[in-house]
């Protein structure tokens, strides 16, 4: 057992997962978006780094770590509140891309901020657990205590999601207005408060993707979300953009792909990883991405 | 009870209502009929206020709700059923209630049994997704639905598009039941004016956007031209 | 009677053609005049001006957005790059050459499977491959020269043209006046091909695709042809703008191709008006005049401009300006004409319309 534990194949599906699981955030926090408003947020990666950031000057205030997630969150969810209600909702009913491109100027605006604020040197919050891999007779174990928080914390707050959005009053109008906006408001849901608390939650989690990338290795800096926001959209795509559960396996699949091809192939081509998955899973199931949604508008 | 006065709505350049007037009274079926694009499904929509009017008022139980936003028309009381029902097919049946319980000062689980009890078939299926119920069950889901929340008035947008007759016949039966039972303003929208007439107490005839007739429905029945021009009835 | 009048407005492609032309030989004109500094920006407003007519024909033709024109831009750069390095002496119009097939390539590459996307799918499709060039190129040291990049020296002035230049600082004038003027006749070029692209069978097709594409399909237009050279002609145009950029700055390194790159294409097609070859030029000169005007707004607003605030004030700036351009004037400066324009045909109306009824009561 102890063996088969220390395995590389094993180290590398434990790797794999510790950074899919980040990715699955981001995807399901760009679902939960695209779901309730069908906005992709280009700028959901720069609003938790900027979230992560405020969260961070706290901590060199004194706060405590779990006083910097906490605030990193809260800071996330006013800003994604305040983004739909400024940038988003004048641009219901114009075309798709109007969206796409202010929220991709405002992921420029955040990052360019953000560096000269913080200026664009990487920060790392101190982790609150230890970094170091444990070891089993001699033999290096690929897992930490950090690893082990990051899956845990990833993994508690998609099932807080999931429990969110299944067995609650506003998780119901949430699915409800994301749905059939025109019905739930004719029953009398306040459709708009829906959206916005949509884009809050999403920010939320994204803000959690954030926080635990800041504390890893990879440390905090203005540009530091923007691979991770590409693997998460991958992850999205690849499970239809609108299945939380298809956005949550996609984003492991990612993160194992990368940790095998980095492994076993070449750290060269590590960077296409992603890209490699999204065409292989178009060529195979090219209205997988649209899952539903078949009908096209005319 | 929903008075109407003097309401017109623009699309763009095209004039979908004209000057409307009526009165709807409580406790009685008043039946909207006229040929497609005659303007019904607009007049409930404008009171619903999903459509702005161009002018005009539109009083529920004295309170003009013109330029008030459809949720919170909703929450006064106005129960609208709209055109095609409106089931959201992604939820189940009970998901689909407690929706329309959720904006209302009910007890949901009284609230839910009592539905039950009235559409027997509703409990049966209530764990089922409504993608899986009948064109007559949804119809019925979407009645109880919007009757949850125990509106003061009930907005029906053609309930009997699609249905078999004998369903038609069913469902026209339970709704001048509930009227009756629950004291409701109903406004029934139909194309299909020989049933809703069987059942209605009073009709607004629409053509192209503007009144024609307005009274009680046994004499819009009775009116031969009426029916000839402008509701397709043939004369048996 | 308006003098105007006597020159109606044809929208041929000839009256393209020759304003394309005559735009070209005002811009050599300029760079005579302009001093090295300046044409040295001029330049590198030419070669952004291709790049972003790229973008602007695929967003404002065919509808499509990308994000990945930065990317294209670099694998443009590095093709030309590359092979300058190793054969000096090429002429540059055929290392350009080279760029728009590489270009062009690499954009049939990411066309292939993104043909069936749409709007989002596709905007998120082409970040994820211009996210993949730059660690591509630091990864693969030995063609690229990973971190520190190729160095340049392709764009050499030749003898004929400094003869023209004496006097103190002769070679810096000649050279710098050289490159413009390579840069002002290469984006001419391109942007003679584009103004009879926009009215080719394939140009039309592709506004028919962006209106209704369900219509198109109906009346015979291959719709994933017709959006694959869409995608393939914008990344062409990418490629040579790229190469042509990292020639005037003599090297050609991963971090000149950032993602914030393409937020700032957006920027300028947007700014400029999208889908026309007049806001394609508006964005070239906005970009050749914004350090200028990040230094002003700097001086304005009193940021030192080695400070952080200072060194990020472009990126701000032109984020701001990118959205509030989509949130008030989703048609950029080119689009702002038309509706000045029909608000005036609509107070002129409503002025006849008054002295019609006034001469009809008096």
């Amino acid at each position: 057992m102890s063996v088969f534990l220390s395995s590389s194949f094993i180290h590398n599906i434990f790797g794999g997962l510790a950074t899919g699981v980040i990715y699955s955030l981001v995807a399901l926090s760009l679902v939960i978006i695209w779901q309730s408003t069908h906005v992709l947020n280009f700028a959901q990666g720069a609003m938790a780094m900027f979230a992560t950031y405020i969260g961070m000057t706290e901590i060199d205030r004194g706060v405590g770590y779990w006083w910097c997630v906490i605030i990193s969150v809260a800071v996330g969810m006013i800003l994604g509140g305040m983004t739909e209600r400024v940038l988003i909702r004048p641009l219901y009913g114009k075309p798709e891309i109007n969206p796409i491109v202010v929220m991709v100027g405002f992921l420029g605006v955040l990052e360019a901020l953000a560096s000269a604020i913080w200026t664009s040197t990487t920060r790392n919050i101190t982790e609150p657990f230890s970094q170091v891999y444990y070891q089993d007779h001699g033999h290096l174990i690929f897992l930490s205590a950090f690893v082990i928080f990051q899956m845990v914390l990833a993994i508690g707050i998609m099932l807080l999601v999931a429990a969110l959005f299944r067995f609650t009053k506003l998780g119901l109008q949430l699915r409800a207005s994301a749905l059939a906006p025109e019905v739930s408001r004719l029953l009398g849901i306040r459709v708009g408060r829906m959206l916005t608390i949509g884009w809050m939650l999403s920010a939320g989690v994204g803000a959690i993707a954030a926080v635990i990338v800041a504390s890893g290795n990879f440390g905090l800096f203005p540009t530091n979300m923007d691979g991770i926001f590409v693997a998460g959209f991958i992850a999205a795509a690849i499970g239809g953009l609108e299945s939380p559960m298809g956005a949550v396996a996609g984003g492991l699949l990612i993160g194992l792909a990368e940790q095998f091809i980095l492994a076993y192939w070449s750290p060269n081509v590590a960077p296409l990883g992603g890209i490699i998955i999204l065409v292989v899973a178009l060529m195979v199931r090219p209205q997988g991405l649209f899952t539903k949604r078949m009908s096209r508008r005319v | 009870m929903i008075r109407v006065d003097n309401l017109s709505v623009n699309y763009g350049a095209v004039r979908a209502l004209r000057e409307v007037g009526f009165e709807a009274p409580s406790g009685q079926i008043t039946a909207v009929l006229g040929a497609n694009g005659a303007g019904k499904t607009t007049l409930l929509r404008t009171i619903s206020g999903l459509v702005k009017p161009r002018q005009g008022a539109i009083y529920i139980d004295e309170f003009d709700v013109v330029g008030i936003a459809t949720e919170n028309i909703a929450r006064r009381g106005v129960g609208h059923v709209p055109e095609g029902r409106g089931v959201i097919e992604e939820l189940t049946v009970e998901e689909n209630l407690r929706l329309g319980a959720l904006s209302a000062q009910v007890n949901l689980t009284d609230a839910l049994n009592e539905e039950y009890e009235r559409f027997q078939v509703l409990g049966e299926r209530r764990k089922r997704h409504c993608s899986t119920l009948s064109g007559g069950e949804r119809q019925m889901l979407a009645m109880a639905r919007a009757l949850i929340a125990r509106p003061r008035v009930l907005l029906l947008d053609e309930p009997s598009l699609g249905l078999a007759p004998q369903v038609t016949a069913q469902l026209m039966r339970t709704i001048a039941q509930l009227c009756e039972t629950e004291n409701l303003t109903v406004l029934l929208v139909e194309q299909n004016a020989k049933s809703a007439l069987r059942i209605a107490h009073r009709a607004v005839v629409l053509h192209l956007g503007s009144v024609v007739a307005n009274g009680a429905a046994a004499d819009v029945a009775a009116d031969e031209d009426l029916r000839r021009y402008y509701l397709g009835v043939v004369t048996s | 009677m308006n003098w105007w009048r006597a020159f109606p407005r044809q929208e041929t492609t000839n009256s393209r053609v020759v304003g394309v032309a005559i735009l070209t030989l005002i811009a050599l004109l300029v760079t005579i005049v302009l001093p090295p500094v300046a044409n040295s920006e001029l330049a590198g407003g030419a070669a952004i001006a291709i790049v972003v007519l790229g973008l602007s024909w695929l967003t404002g033709w065919s509808g499509q957005i990308s994000l990945g024109n930065s990317g294209f831009m670099a694998v443009g750069a590095y093709a030309a790059g590359i092979w300058a390095h190793h054969h000096m002496t090429t002429p540059v119009i055929f290392t350009l050459a080279l760029a728009l097939v590489a270009g062009g390539l690499s954009g049939l590459v990411v066309a292939i499977p993104s043909t069936r996307l749409r709007g989002p799918y596709l905007a998120g499709m082409t970040l994820a491959f211009s996210a993949a060039v730059t660690p591509l190129a630091q990864n693969f040291t030995s063609v690229t020269g990973g971190e520190g990049g190729i160095f340049l020296n392709a764009l050499v002035t030749p003898s004929w043209f400094a003869h023209f230049f004496h006097g103190q600082n002769a070679s810096i004038n000649a050279n710098a006046q050289w490159t413009a003027d390579l840069s002002v006749v290469v984006a001419g070029i391109m942007f003679f091909f584009m103004a009879n692209l926009f009215h080719s069978r394939t140009g039309r097709a592709m506004r028919l695709v962006r209106d209704n594409d369900v219509a198109a399909e109906l009346m015979g237009v291959n719709l994933s042809r017709t959006r694959t050279v869409a995608f393939v002609v914008s990344a062409a145009y990418a490629g040579v703008g790229g190469a042509l950029y990292s020639l005037l700055q003599e090297s050609v390194r991963p971090e000149t191709f950032p993602l914030t790159l393409s937020i700032t294409l957006l920027t300028l097609m947007v700014l400029g008006g999208m889908g026309t070859l007049s806001g394609a030029v508006i964005g070239g000169i906005i970009y050749s005049f914004s350090a200028n005007l990040v230094a002003h707004v700097n001086s304005l607003t009193g940021v030192n401009p080695t400070s952080n605030l200072g060194a990020n004030m472009q990126g701000i700036i032109f984020g701001v300006l990118l959205i509030l351009a989509m949130l008030f004037a989703s048609r950029g400066i080119v689009g702002l004409v038309t509706p000045l324009r029909s608000l005036w045909r609509v107070v002129m109306s409503r002025r006849r319309r008054l002295r019609d009824t006034l001469g009809t009561t008096q």
